[in-house]
């Protein structure tokens, strides 16, 4: 059991992959938006990858366990302190009944994870125990962690004293600048040529506009091929309209010249063309990136991001451990 | 005594309330953030006079550890 003295910015139970296969419904599926992190933190504490574990946003959390336990901490800096002694990130570390971890700003990165041993053990909410902040579901009564509440946990049989190796760690930039995987699609051939020369050249920059629902970026105007302009009327009048469809998860969605990637609770549907998305493998960098920083965009093919992704997926196991 | 009010996050600076030689009470609030569609308000440790102001409205890409304000 976790005692929630100070809630953070927005501090919230995720676990992967969150909240899949409802999409029709319009329930996203939420989860981590680093899941390379957020995975290693549940492998350090001897649970199971996708467990259910805390996101902290920016500002982290101030927590009190009322028993023994293990923990770990990774992804952003947060500059954790357990009873006013710094918390190393990436290792499992032992907490006593009664000891506060407070979390601060994140200094590098965006993100920090904290997987205790046992996992958070919230109502599960349609399959996932994750929190859709916006949506008022999952996680604690629907929403980010509040002053005063009692998180509940599992029984685990995490040990302390373990790391992750170096080498499979996300390294998460110093200089400001991400150089992001996309795929091209679903909507690329409503772009013309001149449209996704600029899309791969342009610095993007992230707004601070931007959340759990979309990443809003901000750069040059968007050009179109002929049949942005000349399509049914149902499609909409502005060349980015096209009739209402399904988006996918990363989906770089043009909201009218406005590029927006829609990230763990975007929505699931609109009528906004989609000229790119970025996998799963890629995703991370989102959720560990600040405003103000800037995106440079690479296109590998869908067999290529798949293999990213399984490539991630064996690195959050307990073979990274040492 | 000098505090300095340093940024709780990084983001981008939406409202800054104060200028330089302004009074202040504790719990006034110096400035406002912006980040995650959220405002994140500084308010000031203690009483005092603002003595300087290194931040501007419209800025983007703060970091959080960065004195934004200082009271005397």
């Amino acid at each position: 059991m976790l005692e929630v003295i100070k809630p953070g910015l927005e501090t919230s139970i995720q676990d992967w992959p969150g909240r899949y296969g409802y999409l029709n419904c319009g329930y996203p599926w939420s989860g981590p938006m680093d899941s390379w992190s957020f995975r290693l933190a549940n492998v350090l504490v001897g649970n199971a990858p996708g467990d259910a574990a805390l996101e902290c946003q920016f500002i982290g959390p101030t927590l009190k366990f009322q028993r023994n336990t293990i923990i770990a901490l990774t992804g952003a800096d947060m500059q954790a302190k357990l009873d006013g002694e710094p918390v190393p990130l990436w290792q499992s570390i032992a907490v006593n009944a009664g000891q506060t971890l407070a979390m601060g700003s994140a200094r590098l990165g965006a993100r920090g994870y904290l997987a205790i041993a046992g996992g958070i053990r919230n109502e599960v909410f349609f399959g996932s125990r994750a929190t859709f902040n916006k949506g008022g579901l999952g996680g604690m009564e629907g929403h980010a962690l509040k002053a005063g509440q009692v998180v509940p946990v599992g029984e685990g049989q995490g040990r302390a004293g373990l790391k992750v190796k170096e080498a499979a760690r996300p390294v998460i930039v110093t200089d400001k600048r991400w150089q992001v995987e996309v795929v091209a699609g679903p909507n690329d051939d409503w772009i013309d040529a001149a449209g996704h020369e600029r899309f791969l050249a342009t610095d993007w920059k992230l707004s601070s506009k931007s959340d759990r629902g979309g990443f809003r970026l901000e750069g040059p105007e968007w050009t179109f091929t002929e049949r942005a302009y000349h399509k049914l009327p149902e499609h909409g009048s502005d060349p980015a309209n096209i009739v209402d469809h399904g988006y996918p998860v990363g989906a770089i969605n043009l909201a009218g010249q406005t590029p927006i990637i829609l990230v763990s609770d975007g929505p699931s549907g609109g009528g906004f063309i989609n000229p790119y998305t970025v996998p799963q493998c890629a995703f991370w960098k989102l959720g560990q990136s600040k405003p103000g920083e800037v995106y440079r965009f690479q296109v590998i093919s869908v067999t290529e991001a798949q293999q990213r992704a399984r490539d991630m997926a064996a690195r959050c196991t307990p073979d990274s451990l040492e | 005594m000098a505090h300095e009010v340093e940024l709780q996050t990084a983001g981008n600076m939406w409202k800054v309330l104060v200028k330089p030689g302004d009074q202040v009470q504790a719990g006034d609030t110096l400035f406002i953030m912006e980040v995650m569609k959220m405002e994140v308000p500084h308010e000031a440790p203690a009483a005092g006079t603002v003595s300087a102001v290194n931040v501007a409205e419209g800025e983007e890409g703060l970091e959080a550890g960065f004195v934004a304000v200082v009271i005397d």
